[in-house]
């Protein structure tokens, strides 16, 4: 199955978002119009690696991590300062067309994350647009939940304080528009907090209890329902 | 006998397959309100498209007929969305699992409608058979949705998909009857 698509659309924080949610081993190729395809390597949904290609191709030639280490002449060692060092070109794409192969790459076992995604979601988060926000966060009556584990993915977003204080708020019964009244902070940052928060897996939507049924609905009706259309 | 009118909603995006979606299991041919697709963007993905709503109709009895509405996909005519959510008792969104452009649409839907008509719903993650679909699991997740929501696979074309996703629609709808 596919995970591929436009950057100017699907940015990075929705590709993270899809990537950790199941912790996902593979390689995201961003290709762009000059011919500089960048590679970044995801291990359960963590990036460990980034490196730029002139051919796209070449990303696939190679199927163990440490091989693709010892081509780009990166020690082990190194490999926190040169990620520190590419972070800042691949989170300022905002053009290219994305896609992401599952699995393919072989990493050493002992090889563990060396920034949180969760961290990244939440910076670049800080930075979306109007226009972005509202892809998530349309609607002023929307109510959010807290996870159950969202203190230990709270701990690796590094949240600011006006990002605690929105959290804070969330309780499964305020509004957005609450939110933005408690918090007494303006829509924009609010709404970008939202969009962080649930794609790192803070928050999520508020699990209904209930649902409205606009109908007089009996069982025995029901059943008729779903004979009929069996049948059909 | 007065008939009593039991609706279903079909929302989605642009050219997600909400039309074909109801066309496939109506028993009448779909009553369409369509025009001409204009905009750039959107006249290159069809020719017509729906301006108020479709509809489908399945009789149950004498007395009861199930009609499926067929919402328009672009933002601009959401009001319809109002019009159409008033008495519902189920809701299906439509989403082309080839386009993820059009993800962001529908979850737009599924707040405006979990936000002023939260009846059961269902997500039919539309046109599974083209390549570049990307899984039902990751348009849940690309959604905002949780594990409690179907997210079901389906080729709007077959009738055994269509007619799964509203038999999933009505066991969510059993939950709270």
């Amino acid at each position: 199955m596919a995970i591929a698509g436009d950057l100017r659309i699907f940015n990075f924080v929705d590709i993270f978002q899809v990537l950790l949610k199941d912790k996902k081993d593979g390689i995201l190729v961003i290709e762009q119009d000059n011919n500089n395809n960048i590679a970044v390597y995801f291990k359960e949904g963590n990036i460990v690696y980034i490196r730029e290609v002139k051919k796209v191709f070449y990303i696939y030639l190679d199927v163990d991590f440490e091989v693709v280490l010892k081509k780009e002449g990166v020690d082990k060692s190194e490999l926190y300062n040169v990620l520190v060092a590419r972070l800042p070109k691949l989170l300022s794409l905002k053009e290219g067309k994305f896609s992401f192969t599952s699995g393919f790459i072989k990493y050493p076992p002992d090889l563990k994350p060396l920034i949180p995604i969760e961290k990244l979601i939440m910076y670049l988060a800080r930075q979306l647009t109007e226009e972005e926000v509202e892809r998530k966060i349309s609607d002023l009556n929307l109510v959010f939940e807290k996870t159950p584990n969202y203190e230990n993915i709270a701990k690796k977003a590094y949240l600011v304080d006006h990002e605690k204080r929105i959290l804070h708020a969330i309780d499964g019964k305020n509004k957005v528009a609450d939110i933005i009244n408690i918090t007494k902070l303006d829509e924009l940052t609010v709404k970008r907090t939202l969009y962080g928060f649930l794609a790192c897996g803070i928050i999520q939507r508020e699990k209904k209890k209930e649902r409205k049924i606009g109908f007089d609905l009996t069982r025995n009706l029901l059943n008729k329902i779903i004979s009929k259309i069996k049948g059909l | 006998m007065t008939e009593k009118k039991i609706k279903i909603v079909v929302a989605g995006p642009y050219a997600a397959g909400k039309t074909q979606f109801i066309n496939t299991i109506s028993e009448i041919e779909t009553v369409k309100t369509e025009a001409r697709t204009t905009k750039p963007g959107e006249k290159e993905k069809k020719d017509h498209t729906t301006v108020a709503m479709d509809f489908g109709r399945i009789k149950i009895d004498d007395e009861h007929t199930l009609y499926l509405f067929g919402t328009p996909g672009q933002s601009r005519f959401d009001f319809m969305w109002d019009i159409l959510g008033k008495g519902m008792v189920g809701l299906v969104v439509l989403v082309d699992s080839t386009d993820p452009a059009t993800f962001h649409e529908a979850r737009r839907i599924i707040n405006f409608f979990e936000a002023r008509y939260p009846a059961p719903f269902v997500v039919g993650a539309n046109k599974q058979d083209l390549k570049g679909a990307w899984s039902p699991e990751d348009i849940r997740t690309a959604l905002d949705l949780g594990e409690e929501i179907k997210v079901i696979p389906l080729v709007a074309t077959d009738k055994e998909n269509v007619k799964r996703v509203l038999l999933e629609l009505l066991e969510e709808i059993s939950k709270y009857i």
